[in-house]
């Protein structure tokens, strides 16, 4: 213990006393580093930035078929077991799926567009609430702007048709449980229970809805069969795949896969060519370390052999070049990061506004920051053993003759 | 006077009849500029408190065979290398050498031998005081008046505080006997401590140490070209003698009384 805290202390001493030799090997190290650094986080900055505004955005993750077609319950819930589906949800035919709304402090009467929901709904994602009833209501900004409600109001919403040539409303009113964001959709939606839905449709068909006490014709008991479906993916990456699968059983569908595509292989090359550099980059840092601190146990053999003539053990003497590896590794890294942290603002102050970019070009994690800590003690480590081993391996004889 | 600033602990202080180093049979082989190289030790033995020269011309293996003695040599050959810094418990040297003891190695060298370089060996980045408190830091010694004391015996209080590369030759060379000597060792080895330094400094130095070692009843061996020096300071001086062996290929160094 005597030895280790006279070597930890010895050796510092030492680095301070040679603080130019010192400073050569930190500014050397950062050299190296701090480009790295910059390199990581533009494309951490760029790539990660593009993918997960792409993820963010559930738009992107949607396949919307195109056209009409026959999907029933049962097919509708194989999807919705499928893993990498995260939600998907009926919808019936578009001229069906409409609702006049009225509120009391509005006099205009609004015709919504009426989108089924569940908990869940990437489009209504951090909602608490959701529709659970027929009497239940989400309506979208503009609808809500128009309407002039908040939430928490009630309000008024009725259908209309031509049953038996004669001209019919039903009217049912609704608790407006949430607004959803502008970001959601521009239009005038109303996000209900899938059991409105089909019930709105049901009534505009002249079938009757008992729940509601809307008379009608009496329904078949045959299974429900809907025209279109509103579907997520769970990731980005899955949309190809469940697009296959659809193409696979005739149903056209779109989604924004080019796109999506053109993120992939710009994070996979960027990968790639950013490996690559920090590869040659981390080889050429661990050669040259290990370089200079073989030199500098070359030039230190005289010292060294003074601390092993005076009584320190061959395994403690390792550690001096160790330690003094470790001090250049943690100011080396301490000089990069601000480096770093320098071209960062610079890049994303100035030339982040000029690309029309509303995100940072250039950013790292606080873990990124500890990882290279990590990576580069380690390096300077392995580098230092070499140089501590053949150190020890001098005999102080040896360097003392040097003197 | 000496002794009253700078006491030696009771147990370190050898009867006299103590042999402190007994070799025999002691070989050392190393190459020289291409041209073997072999010290040999037929006998020779030391006692607690003497004090010895090894005198001979530059090249002949004195600092060789003070390495050994000093335990950070190993030998290639030996009958017999024992070394009894404390009266009564020998050590063979070549046994723990040929066993890989390094650690029992630097344990003796830590606590019972002192060694003065030619040029001083102070490590630069330390002050004087903390170059001549560095032993006893390792042994874990009280912290006590004992570095200025020996500081003030060697005239070289005034520099403590400073880095050994603003001290002159001979004030390097005191500091160099103050770490040598701050520990209490029982042997102290110089090798030709006083080489780089004037006839004059190298006087007063040695009539300091001499004092020193006498008052602290230290084993001296040095090594030293300088005939006439040795023999003004009444030392036991063990000769070398050497001859070129083996049809020229090696050239052999002998030491003897």
């Amino acid at each position: 213990m005597s030895q280790l805290s006279n070597i930890i202390r010895l050796s510092f001493r030492d680095y301070s006393h040679e603080w130019r030799m010192s400073g050569c090997f930190i500014f050397a190290l950062s050299a190296v580093l701090a480009p790295m650094m910059i390199l990581f986080g533009l494309k951490f900055g760029i790539v990660t930035s593009m993918v997960d505004s792409l993820v963010e955005n559930p738009t992107n993750r949607e396949i919307r078929p195109i056209g009409s077609g026959r999907y029933s319950e049962q097919w509708i819930e194989d999807f919705r077991n499928r893993k990498d589906i995260e939600f998907i949800i009926p919808k019936t035919r578009a001229l069906a799926a409409t609702i006049q709304l009225k509120s009391d402090t509005a006099t205009r009467i609004l015709s919504s567009e009426l989108l089924a929901t569940a908990e869940n709904d990437p489009l209504l994602a951090g909602m608490q609430r959701f529709p659970d009833d027929y009497y239940q209501i989400i309506l979208s900004q503009s609808a809500a702007k128009k309407l002039k409600v908040e939430q928490g109001d009630r309000i008024d919403a009725s259908l209309a048709r031509q049953f038996h040539g004669k001209r019919e409303r039903v009217h049912l009113t609704v608790n407006v449980i949430d607004i959803a964001s502008i970001s959601v959709t521009s239009r005038n939606v109303a996000f209900v229970n899938l059991d409105l839905l089909v019930a709105t449709e049901q009534f505009k068909d002249g079938r009757e809805v008992p729940d509601l006490g809307w008379d009608g014709d009496s329904g078949s008991s045959a299974s429900r069969v809907f025209p279109s479906f509103r579907l997520y993916a769970r990731s980005i990456n899955d949309v190809g795949g469940i697009v296959a699968d659809l193409e696979k059983q005739g149903v056209r569908v779109k989604a924004n896969v080019a796109e999506i595509e053109t993120v992939q292989s710009i994070d996979q090359n960027l990968s790639v060519i950013f490996w690559i550099i920090a590869c040659v980059g981390a080889a050429g840092f661990a050669f040259s370390l290990g370089a200079s601190l073989w030199a500098n146990v070359d030039r230190k053999g005289k010292d060294l052999s003074v601390l092993r003539l005076i009584g320190f053990r061959s395994s403690v003497i390792v550690l001096f070049p160790v330690l003094q590896s470790c001090y250049t590794a943690i100011l080396g890294w301490l000089l990069a990061v601000l480096v770093y942290l320098g071209f960062e603002q610079l890049i994303n102050r100035f030339l982040a506004p000029r690309l029309n970019l509303d995100q940072s070009l250039c950013y790292l994690l606080t873990e990124h920051f500890f990882w290279a800590l990590g990576l580069t003690v380690v390096t300077a480590i392995v580098a230092a053993i070499l140089g501590g081993l053949r150190a020890s391996g001098i005999e102080p004889s040896d360097g003392l003759r040097d003197m | 006077m000496v002794t009253r600033y700078f006491q030696l602990p009771s147990i370190y202080c050898l009867n006299s009849v103590t042999v402190v180093y007994d070799l025999k049979n002691v070989v050392k082989e190393r190459l020289v500029d291409g041209v073997g190289f072999r010290l040999q030790v037929p006998s020779i033995e030391i006692k607690a408190q003497e004090n010895i020269a090894l005198v001979g011309h530059s090249g002949c293996g004195k600092s060789t065979l003070l390495d050994m003695l000093a335990l950070i040599l190993h030998p290639d050959k030996s009958d017999h290398f024992d070394i009894d810094p404390v009266d009564g418990k020998s050590q063979q040297v070549d046994k723990l050498w040929h066993h890989h003891r390094q650690s029992r190695l630097s344990q003796i060298r830590k606590q019972h031998i002192g060694y003065v370089l030619q040029n001083g060996g102070l490590l630069p980045y330390l002050t004087v005081r903390e170059n001549i408190e560095l032993p006893r830091r390792l042994l874990k010694l009280a912290d006590d008046d004992s570095i200025n004391s020996i500081a003030k015996v060697l005239g070289i209080h005034r520099q403590l505080d400073k880095l050994p590369g603003l001290l002159s030759a001979g004030e390097r060379q005191r500091a160099a006997f103050a770490r040598a000597l701050s520990h209490r060792p029982s042997i102290l080895l110089a090798d030709e401590p006083t080489a780089a330094l004037d006839p004059i400094t190298t006087r007063k130095i040695m009539a300091v140490v001499m004092e020193l070692i006498k008052g602290l009843k230290i084993t001296l061996i040095t090594a030293s070209h300088d005939w006439a020096h040795v023999y003004k300071m009444d030392l036991r001086v063990l000769k070398q003698e050497a001859e070129p062996v083996e049809n020229g290929r090696i050239y052999q160094s002998t030491f003897h009384d």
